[in-house]
């Protein structure tokens, strides 16, 4: 994880990384990215609709959807394990819906996600959210019970949280998961 | 009719907003109905349009008028139109002058309305000058020599000579090179079918040869022409070959055992391998003659043309090697031969120019270190992965091809070696090398994009492993199933690149260190490659200009041949009965080129399939009472048509109307003033010129 740290150089060199495909690696970077969910990622042809309406793109995030896309095509990987982007995706699914391609980008986010999360290249914030979604049965974890009562709601929502059996179930998916393997989070 | 009083009809077009725009029609119309002998003025939206030229039938018709006055475009291309309407109402249709009064006037000066409004006052008193002075005058018509000369034996060149031959006409097809074939002869695959070159075209270049109605001129060029639409005639230079083409059977004896010291760089390979002084221009070459490249030829054994052999003790003739290895004596260098070759005359009736382009050298490129062997062309790739390249499609780096010809040699000896030569991995293309450069060529060269993603792909297909890039400024890929290949392409994990590469470096070990920018991730990027492939920039063929000036045609700004129109006339030259087709005329694709070639084909035939020609009567005429036989106006014809006659005993000038194209040259030379161009007389043209330099007062004399 040496160059986790240095993150992206300033001059990128592509006979470098095509080498690391082809000797470290045992599989190219779009492929492993393919199989992760973004089937249709070398149908890509950089035309920037994705990024013209991406909430991280606007927000300033370095390796939103369009560049995030063409740095795998090209071989980036432990470069870019470090950078928070693809955990602040929103998945709002609007560059699914803008694609001429298909490539659906939010795939390609998610598919990024998976590998870094295969990496242990987490960040604090979203292994939180794991948690929450383990105990509660929600990734964000609900707050304002007081609230809810003074309005004539019942305290718990309608949801895992009322609902013991479905939180149960909900957990045994979930041991299901990757996320098992991985032991990120505690599963008792 | 023609003592009747002139009465003259101005239309005034609005040509749309064209010149309504910039010109007050009222205003004009006004000035107009002031003008002598105007006896009507009428305007309409569109003049050249069906009711628009109704208006004029009418007015003919109902006898309230006998001239007609168009203020409106170009005569260039609606005079003829305007004339017929004249005809078709009973009115000789000579009896018509054209007021240009948009390319003149509203589009020139189309800020400035008021002086455009004058401007075009001034410009119709003009016309109607003229036209108080016209004539009626007679159309004529002139035979046809029903034959085509087609210059350039490429893909284009074929097609037209085909379509025309087919059509039962006799075809003169002039190549310079030996073989026709051309630029396409040289690919390996086409786009976007990944056809191979050779086995599409090598079939129609038989059929050519074979044809009853085309007679193929090859390692010829043409001279001199002379002469116009219908009627030309031709000098065409036939090279000399240096070998007796009767007796030659293109076994290609004599150009193995031609020395290593004659050899010199091979053109159809683009200089990657080396061929002999006599030589076969390529394995397919039609017609599959040898010729001596006389410059590189060292003469072995002192052999001379046109010299007799000096002959050993025992009496032997010592011969060059060619010669003695001939089977048919077609090498034979004892008779005497022409070095300036043949000149033969041709009649043609029109002739098409397909003379195709050559691609840049790399040389110009001093930042692509052009100086390596393995930074090549786009055209030497693929000769190199052509199975009839320099290494029969073996993909090597160009800097072991010595290795391979050397293991070539030993393999044919019957030794049992391995062949030590780098194989490339990693290849970078370059587009856009000369072609969007203002340095070099402001204009695309069209098929870079596609021929660099048709290498890629027939490349990664049959070697997956190699890393292939494409460093682009914008992919261009318009054609028919074109962007569908280079999808394909990119779902082949070719990479792509935007962003142009700034800078190739030679390594010591002949690799290479290319450095460009990759716009989509905003970062400069480097790699180390083992060849780099220049898209060269497409540029006319040499001779292009020089062909243009014999015939009288223009070339753009870039070299290439120009239409007459770029939409409406796109293969007419403003020569008429010169057509051009293919990358003569500009970048095109095979597609594009034989499209264009049956589109002239066609022209050319449509042209000649009536055997007559309607000929405009504006022609010069001699009055021979006037004329005072000085002569100087019979070399200054440019078609050599005015000759001197006996007339009642004295010598005076004659122009043959059939030949006489109207060009003026003898009008305005004549020192007693007798010849007369007819529609364009002293008296009109000076009637037009005093109305103008009065600023619209027409004189009444």
């Amino acid at each position: 994880m040496e160059m986790m740290e240095e993150g992206v150089p300033p001059v990128i060199n592509l006979s470098k990384l095509a080498e690391r495909e082809e000797t470290e690696l045992e599989k190219k970077v779009a492929e492993i990215i393919k199989e992760l969910g973004a089937e249709r990622i070398m149908y890509c042809m950089q035309c920037g609709a994705c990024a013209s309406i991406c909430p991280l793109a606007k927000t300033g995030f370095e390796w939103y959807n369009k560049k995030l896309i063409k740095a795998l095509i090209v071989g980036l990987r432990d470069e870019l394990l470090d950078d928070p982007t693809p955990w602040a995706c929103v998945a709002c699914n609007r560059c699914t819906e803008v694609c001429p391609r298909r490539v659906s980008p939010f795939e390609v986010m998610f598919a990024m996600r998976r590998l870094m999360a295969e990496e242990y290249a987490i960040g604090s914030l979203a292994i939180e959210g794991l948690r929450a979604l383990y105990e509660y049965g929600h990734a964000v974890y609900m707050t304002g019970r007081e609230a809810r009562k003074k309005v004539g709601l019942p305290e718990k929502p309608p949801s895992t949280e009322s609902d013991p059996k479905a939180l149960e179930d909900l957990r045994k998916i979930l041991k299901q998961t990757k996320l098992a393997d991985l032991g990120l989070i505690p599963m008792e | 009719m023609a003592e009747e009083e002139p009465r003259i009809g101005v239309y005034i077009c609005h040509c749309g907003e064209n010149i309504a725009g910039a010109v007050n029609i009222e205003e004009v119309k006004k000035f107009a109905e002031k003008l002598p002998n105007v006896v009507l003025v009428r305007d309409y939206l569109f003049m050249c349009s069906n009711p628009g030229q109704e208006l004029i039938k009418q007015d003919i018709r109902e006898g309230k008028i006998n001239r007609v006055v168009v203020a409106a475009c170009t005569p260039r291309t609606h005079e003829p139109i305007f004339r017929r309407a004249l005809e078709d109402a009973g009115l000789n249709k000579y009896f018509f002058e054209m007021a240009n009064i948009r390319d003149q006037d509203s589009w020139a000066h189309w800020h400035e309305k008021e002086k455009a409004t004058e401007k075009a006052k001034q410009i119709i008193a003009a016309a109607v000058a003229k036209a108080r002075l016209l004539e009626p005058l007679e159309d004529r018509y002139v035979d046809l020599t029903q034959k085509v000369l087609v210059v350039g034996g490429g893909i284009a060149g074929i097609f037209a000579a085909l379509d025309i031959a087919n059509a039962g006409y006799k075809v003169y097809l002039v190549e310079r090179n030996p073989s026709i074939g051309g630029n396409m002869a040289k690919l390996d695959k086409t786009f976007p079918t990944n056809d191979c070159s050779s086995c599409i075209l090598t079939p129609l270049m038989v059929e050519v040869a074979n044809h009853p109605n085309i007679e193929l001129l090859t390692y010829s060029e043409v001279e001199d022409v002379e002469g116009t639409v219908g009627n030309f005639k031709v000098k065409v230079r036939k090279k000399q070959t240096w070998v007796d083409w009767d007796l030659c059977t293109g076994c290609g004896a004599c150009t193995n055992v031609c020395p290593p010291k004659a050899r010199v760089p091979d053109e159809f390979n683009e200089g990657l391998s080396k061929r002999g002084a006599i030589y076969i221009q390529f394995p397919q070459a039609v017609p599959k003659k040898a010729v001596v490249d006389i410059d590189a030829c060292i003469k072995c054994a002192g052999r001379e043309f046109g010299t007799e052999p000096r002959k050993t003790k025992d009496g032997k003739p010592i011969l060059a090697p060619c010669e003695k290895v001939c089977p048919t004596g077609a090498a034979d260098r004892t008779k005497p031969r022409n070095p300036e070759g043949e000149v033969v005359e041709l009649d043609v009736g029109a002739i098409i120019l397909a003379t195709g382009y050559k691609v840049m050298d790399k040389k110009h490129f001093k930042e692509f270190s052009p100086d390596s062997p393995n930074v090549i062309t786009a055209m030497q790739m693929e000769r190199l992965i052509s199975s009839t390249g320099p290494t029969e499609g073996k993909l090597i780096v160009p800097s072991d091809i010595p290795k391979y010809l050397e293991w070539k040699k030993k393999v044919e000896k019957g030794e049992q070696v391995e062949l030590d030569a780098r194989k490339p991995h990693r290849i970078v293309y370059v587009s856009c090398v000369g072609s969007r450069d203002d340095r070099f060529h402001s204009y695309c060269s069209r098929v870079c994009c596609m021929y660099m993603v048709k290498q890629a792909m027939l490349l990664k297909e049959k070697y997956p492993d190699l890393d292939i890039y494409i460093f682009f400024i914008d992919v261009r890929t318009p054609g028919k199933d074109f962007d569908e290949y280079y999808m394909r392409a990119r779902r082949l994990g070719i990479k792509v690149i935007k962003g142009k590469v700034g800078g190739v470096q030679r390594l010591p070990d002949e690799r290479l260190w290319v450095r460009g920018y990759d716009a989509e991730l905003g970062k400069p990027v480097e790699l180390i490659a083992d060849l780099v492939v220049l898209a060269t920039a497409i540029e006319p063929s040499d001779g292009t200009f020089e062909l243009a000036r014999k015939l009288g045609i223009t070339c753009g700004e870039e070299g290439f041949l120009k239409e007459r129109h770029t939409k409406l006339y796109p293969v007419d030259t403003m020569t008429e009965g010169v057509f051009i087709a293919g990358c003569a005329q500009g970048p095109k694709d095979i597609p594009d080129s034989v499209a264009q070639a049956k589109a002239a084909a066609a022209s050319a035939m449509s042209l000649l399939a009536p055997g007559k020609m309607k000929v405009e009567a504006l022609v010069s005429e001699v009055d021979k009472e006037k004329c005072s036989g000085c002569g100087i106006c019979v070399p200054l014809c440019p078609y050599g048509a005015i000759s001197m006659v006996n007339y009642n005993g004295k010598m005076r000038a004659d122009i043959n109307p059939a030949l006489c194209k109207g060009c003026g040259v003898c009008a305005a030379a004549c020192p007693s003033k007798a010849i007369k161009l007819h529609g364009f007389t002293f008296e009109q043209v000076l009637a037009q010129v005093r109305t103008l330099a009065k600023r619209g007062v027409v004189e009444v004399l």
